[in-house]
């Protein structure tokens, strides 16, 4: 078992729902109940990583992440770190990558809110920060569960993207899933198939959590 | 409890997106009811009062504090208006405790728990407190967001003033049996309230039963605000009359009768008590409540002359339970005329369609408006 | 505060927190972030990019070289290619290990080597049968050019010419047997030599033209036969070595025990060739 890969990916995995989730809840909010023109491009933006090839994700971003690019120069300069081949520049890709995988579930939740339910809270008083925690937030738990559960699990899988931007750095960029990659071409079956199992078992533990807390959501819903 | 506070008074004017031109008041303590048919307006003057919907133009003013003008638009936050929703509209995910409490903001946090279920009780869902939505029926559903605007209407500083209670619709959704109860505790609970109440309905029966005064709305236009009685025996125009149901509405011309004003409708003249303000030679509607027309019983004549006697044939005698509902055909006249019987005497004097009748339209029933 | 209504952050702490508590542990956050520091100057191990007919003779050098004192290293393998343009575009590797002196010269000429490469050994190239392959192992290729005609040989598991050093000696030695043209679409090209050998090692494969170093380490003799091929049938596979800009005392350190008489004595018993010391 190659534990920093492990422990790389459990960290990339929670950094990104961390980081994903509060985004997703700002960009979904919008998107699902107002409308405004250039709507839809965003609506395809937001769908587009997960139509693209990763591996065509991976050569734009090694283009911006590159230290000559965009992004990688101001990140440079901002940090003094590399966004290519490092972790940055994987949570930087992995948090692009994930923006469907975040944003599709809440913006469902979102649009079954009831308007009611939110003028209810209005009109009760409360303000609209605290209506998104009293009321929109509790009322969209199954999809921020799902948002979570997606994203946590598409991370530790995602490997054409991570390949590319992150190369194959132990401790660093090595995730699980090129960690297992790597140990098939060492000829290390039995260490693969460790690291393969504890893949499926931990996607098997995350769907299995989420439909256990939508359950109970839903029971307490109706 | 409450203590007197100012008047609500609302004018609001917009072309789109619905038409409204409507201004009315609802003293403290006063129930009004909106009414009129669906697409009418009516819950979009409600949402304008509660800071929901911006109107293009006009003032809303509570207790004296302007919620809207030219200038000014008051959120709903900072407006005290309980909102009861048509769907309740509960928050499914807390109990009826917790929705009560989530609108008693600015009551002390120690004293929340008590006051909503103070709420609570008012409405009679004792011990149901920590039920939540799911687990209670459509009426309880019901009185809990009733508590819960009330909570928020007054409660608290609100007490002071300047809340108002505002309802959508709000006994549509249950069955009848329970939107009797309802209607009964709320016109019990009101008399305790001293905050202006607006009641939107289409129900007429309703509007009757609760309401102080009405506004009866169409296309967002205020055509007539007054008490029920006035609304629905003398309303103000044709327009109104079949808005509100009466089914009694001729046309005639106002005549002058041995000096006196009188009315000429198809070929006959009725003695009327009031002329309300129609000159004589003026084209006028009229319309007269079942109630004002009177069967002549063959079987116990009336002493003396009776009062404008018509005669006319029946068309349709439907039996209603202990009425029936007779239909009558008078010569010179397209309309029928509507009225009731006991079914009794119907049954008695053999009354069914093709058969003569003669009716007394008592004059001080008769009710006149100026033509459209 | 009105406690007890909201309920998301306690459901969010209750998925939050085990996830959290599993990762903290781990060298923190900001360690192997600091480690990558534009200029690799920390003091973690030295990353090191090494081609994929290293897999197994370069973990036992570094064993060697922690033995005899030397520190950890960090090793990355892959094709020769692909970390020659990693190490342009910036990927912080202080050592590279090609197995062709052409990639050397690229990250020379980006400006992103310190002095020149050197040739510490050199590769061979190995005809390699898995168990239950119906071609025979034999050095001049003659069973297999058989096959290639007669349809025995369904695939054929070689890296990638474009990229991998090992399958560009591999075409050249189809060119020169004159059999390149017939085997262009029974191809199974590997991203690099390592991924060839695991598809001729598979079964998937009736052949592989793979590194000797590999087609002779336990792993995969186990698993098939193998004929190691003549030396003047492809262009020489020169293992070179280059520090990349910036490398730490660490990979220097290596880079000079790579040449020295214990490594050379694992890379001969590996299947390499050595140039004269």
């Amino acid at each position: 078992m190659d534990w920093s890969a492990l422990s790389l990916s459990l960290q990339l995995a929670v950094m990104t729902v961390l980081l994903l989730l509060p985004l997703a809840v700002l960009l979904a909010r919008p998107l699902a109940w107002v409308s405004f023109p250039g709507k839809g491009l965003i609506d395809a933006l937001v769908t587009l990583p997960l139509l693209l090839p990763p591996t065509v994700l991976g050569f734009y971003l090694l283009g911006v992440f590159a230290p000559q690019g965009v992004l990688g120069q101001t990140w440079l300069a901002l940090t003094g770190r590399s966004l290519v081949f490092s972790f940055d520049g994987l949570l930087a890709a992995s948090l692009l990558v994930n923006i469907p995988f975040a944003v599709q579930p809440v913006q469902r939740a979102f649009e079954a809110i009831p308007r009611e339910a939110r003028e209810a809270a209005w009109c009760c008083g409360l303000s609209p920060w605290r209506t998104l925690w009293r009321v929109e937030l509790p009322l969209a738990w199954p999809g921020l569960a799902s948002a979570m559960v997606l994203t946590f699990v598409h991370t530790l899988g995602e490997f054409g993207v991570v390949l590319m931007v992150g190369g194959n750095l132990d401790g660093a960029t090595r995730t699980l899933s090129i960690a297992i990659y790597d140990r098939v071409q060492a000829f290390d079956d039995s260490g693969a198939a460790r690291m393969s199992l504890l893949l499926v078992l931990i996607a098997f533990a995350a769907v299995g959590s989420l439909h256990f807390f939508t359950r109970k959501v839903g029971r307490r819903g109706n | 409890m409450a203590t007197d506070g100012g008047p609500l008074e609302v004018d609001l004017r917009q072309q789109t997106p619905i038409p409204l031109d409507c201004a009315f008041d609802c003293a403290p303590g006063e129930l009004l009811a909106l009414v009129g048919p669906s697409g009418s307006g009516k819950t979009t003057v409600l949402r304008c009062i509660a800071g929901l919907h911006r109107a293009a133009q006009g003032a809303i003013r509570s207790n004296g504090a302007t919620w809207f003008d030219e200038r000014i638009c008051l959120p709903p936050q900072q407006r005290r208006a309980g909102f009861v929703f048509q769907n309740y509209s509960l928050l499914p995910h807390l109990s009826a405790l917790d929705n009560v409490m989530l609108a008693l903001g600015d009551v002390p946090p120690r004293e929340r728990a008590a006051t909503a279920r103070n709420w609570l009780a008012r409405v009679h869902l004792q011990g149901l407190d920590a039920r939540r939505p799911a687990q209670l029926s459509g009426g309880q559903q019901q009185r809990v967001a009733l508590a819960r605007a009330l909570a928020r209407a007054a409660s608290g500083p609100a007490a002071a003033g300047g809340g108002v209670l505002l309802m959508d619709e709000p006994f549509s959704a249950v069955d009848q049996v329970t939107r009797g109860k309802l209607r009964a505790e709320l016109a019990r609970l009101r008399q305790e309230l001293a905050i202006p109440i607006v009641l939107v309905t289409h129900d007429l029966d309703e509007a009757r039963q609760l309401a102080d005064r009405m506004v009866v709305l169409h296309r967002g236009k205020a055509l007539q605000t007054g008490t029920s009685e006035d609304v629905l025996l003398r309303p103000c125009s044709p327009a109104v009359a079949r808005l509100v149901g009466l089914t009694n509405l001729f046309a005639g011309t106002v005549g002058i009768d041995s000096g006196r004003p009188c009315l000429e409708w198809a070929g006959r003249r009725l003695a009327i008590a009031d002329s309300c303000g129609c000159a004589p030679g003026s084209a006028v509607n009229w319309v007269i409540p079942a109630e004002g027309v009177l069967l002549h019983r063959p079987d116990s004549p009336s002493r003396g002359e009776a009062e404008n006697p018509v005669t006319g044939t029946i068309t349709e005698a439907l039996r209603m339970g202990s009425f029936t509902q007779l239909t009558l055909s008078i010569p010179g006249e397209a309309q029928p005329l509507v009225f009731q019987a006991s079914s009794h005497t119907a049954q008695r004097n053999k009354l069914g369609p093709g058969q003569a009748a003669s009716v007394t339209l008592l004059a001080e029933r008769i009710h006149l408006m100026p033509a459209e | 505060m009105d406690q007890p209504i909201f309920r998301i952050p306690r459901l969010l702490r209750a998925l939050a927190l085990p996830l959290l508590a599993a990762v903290l542990p781990a060298p923190a956050l900001c360690v192997p972030l600091g480690a990558l520091a534009a200029d690799v100057s920390s003091n973690s191990p030295p990353h090191i990019a090494a081609a994929a007919d290293l897999q197994f003779a370069l973990p036992e050098i570094v064993a060697a070289f922690v033995r005899s004192g030397g520190a950890p290293l960090k090793l990355s393998f892959g094709s020769s290619g692909n970390f020659a343009r990693q190490i342009v575009q910036g990927a912080p590797f202080e050592l590279f290990l090609a197995a062709d002196e052409r990639f050397v010269a690229q990250v020379i000429a980006a400006g992103r080597a310190e002095g020149v490469g050197a040739h510490y050994a050199t590769g061979r190239l190995a005809l390699f049968l898995p168990q239950g392959s119906p071609i025979r192992a034999d050095r001049d290729l003659a069973d297999f050019a058989a096959a290639v005609r007669d349809g025995r040989l369904q695939r054929l598991a070689m890296a990638n010419p474009e990229h991998a050093p090992y399958g560009r000696a591999a075409r050249e030695v189809l060119e020169r047997r004159g059999l390149w043209l017939a085997v262009q679409d029974r191809l199974a090209l590997g991203d690099n030599a390592a991924q060839a050998a695991q598809f001729a090692a598979s079964g998937a494969a009736q052949a592989g033209l793979i590194p000797l170093s590999l087609a002779r380490a336990p792993e995969l003799a186990a698993r098939g036969s193998f004929a190691t091929l003549p030396e003047n049938w492809h262009g020489p596979l020169r293992q070179t070595l280059v520090l990349v800009k910036g490398a730490g005392p660490v990979a220097r350190a290596f880079a000079e025990f790579l040449r020295g008489p214990q490594a050379r004595a694992i890379l001969a018993r590996n299947g390499f060739g050595l140039p004269a010391p």
